[in-house]
């Protein structure tokens, strides 16, 4: 998959990839300063073109746009903006846009499909009888999100227990100093449910942390080693247990 | 990548005080916005146009577009890249952000309208002239191979993603990202030697 990633510093600068793509080529842009270096210069490139179809736009926008910037608070320059890597563009947006963003994506970017149960693959990380307890549960319910480049992920919950499963296999990779973190999301907003350590072919099974009762959705972010209290980052995937 | 080229610093003019006009407006000098807007308004709403296509909506995409530049502003890192680059990349993701999000059956059978009607890249290519900046593009343009340029033509100015290029072309989706790769280094090379 790596050799593949290089290729697409050019589909990146020119906006073709998909949403899920892109997040996943950003952590690849963490780790691999040729194809950020490439990506910067292909992103000037793909600027001069915008530049080359100018055209004026109707003199009545300057108005409507000083007066929704008049009501617009700005954002306060950040201290350090790129505390990991030296970069991070679009990568860390602040913490309510992250939020928010959790919500968008789990309303637009799930699929829902009642799948049996597989067998159980991968490293079990939360303790195995409570895992399977879940996983056997009479009123289980298995909720797949839409196959991507973060592999193919699944929630298990079961309502009465009041607890869930997160499934997935072939995760990607992510730099050393990174993490997969998962997240519980109410109205409330994110909780955190505990680190996603992949065992081989990105397999992983593991307890989701705290209370789930099927009526929430489930997020994974990549976050610095050791996660974080909040979402600092989009999701590279939501399962929504209400589907 | 052996060599590495800083395509800004080879531009005449303009770009150093875009990034001077961007620190400004970060501080909220609304002088400094006006003045930014002036600068960079017609390669916002040209761009924007040419992918959302929908006057009323490029007005909107625009506006937001703005407003965004606006609230971010203290975000911008020269480090990173020119002003004019963070500026027309912000345009485009929202323009392609709209288009897509409108995506659904409407623009599926766009797409297909435009698989029947064939090569749709010849359009924008010949309304890209006149000007210096536009010369440049179109020659650069012009020097990619075919399948380069509609690549590069379909994602940038079409707002398709490679999956959808593939379609269009009836090219795997693999040779669609390693055309846009090299169309797109094939044009910074050119650009950069032509600037």
């Amino acid at each position: 998959m790596s050799g593949d990633l290089h290729t697409l510093t050019g589909a990146y600068a020119a906006d073709a990839l998909s949403e899920t793509e892109r997040l996943a080529f950003e952590r690849h842009l963490d780790a691999c300063p040729a194809c950020d270096q490439e990506v910067r210069e292909l992103t000037e490139t793909a600027a001069r073109l915008g530049s080359a179809v100018a055209l004026p736009p109707p003199a009545a926008l300057w108005d409507r746009v000083r007066a929704e910037a008049a009501a617009t608070r700005q954002l306060p320059p950040v201290a350090d903006p790129t505390p990991l890597s030296g970069r991070g563009r679009r990568r860390f947006p602040p913490l309510l846009a992250a939020a928010a963003a959790l919500l968008v994506a789990a309303a637009i970017s799930v699929t829902a499909l009642n799948l049996g149960l597989p067998g159980q693959g991968g490293r079990s990380e939360g303790p195995v009888d409570l895992v399977a307890a879940v996983l056997s549960a009479p009123d289980a319910r298995r909720i797949a999100a839409k196959p991507g480049p973060t592999g193919q992920v699944a929630v298990v919950v079961s309502r009465r227990r009041g607890q869930a499963v997160f499934e997935a296999s072939g995760l990607p990779e992510v730099p050393a100093a990174r993490t997969y973190q998962l997240w519980v999301v109410d109205r409330s907003g994110p909780r955190p449910a505990g680190l996603v350590e992949p065992g081989g072919a990105g397999k992983v099974t593991r307890l989701l942390e705290g209370r789930v009762t099927g009526s929430e959705q489930v997020a994974m972010t990549v976050e610095r080693r050791g996660g974080a209290a909040r979402p600092t980052s989009e999701p590279v995937v939501v399962v929504d247990l209400r589907a | 990548m052996a060599h590495t080229r800083d395509v800004s610093a080879a531009r005449p003019g303009g770009d150093d005080s875009l990034d001077r006009l961007l620190a400004l407006v970060a501080r909220g000098d609304e002088q400094a916005f006006a003045e930014l807007y002036q600068r960079v308004a017609a390669p916002v709403f040209g761009l924007v146009s040419k992918v959302v296509r929908n006057p009323s909506q490029s007005e909107e995409v625009t506006q937001e577009v703005f407003v965004e530049l606006w609230r971010t502003a203290s975000r911008f890192d020269p480090a990173r890249g020119s002003a004019r680059s963070w500026i027309m990349t912000c345009a485009h993701r929202r323009a392609v952000d709209r288009v897509r999000s409108s995506e659904s059956a409407a623009r599926r059978d766009d797409l297909a309208g435009r698989r029947d009607q064939g090569r749709p890249y010849d359009e924008v290519v010949e309304q890209v002239e006149a000007s210096l900046e536009r010369e440049h593009v179109r020659r650069g343009l012009d020097a990619l191979t075919e399948l380069q340029r509609e690549a590069v033509v379909l994602a940038y100015y079409g707002g398709y993603t490679h999956r959808e290029i593939s379609e269009l072309l009836g090219v795997p989706s693999g040779t669609v990202k390693t055309r846009l790769r090299d169309g797109l280094i094939r044009l910074r090379d050119h650009l950069g030697v032509d600037a």
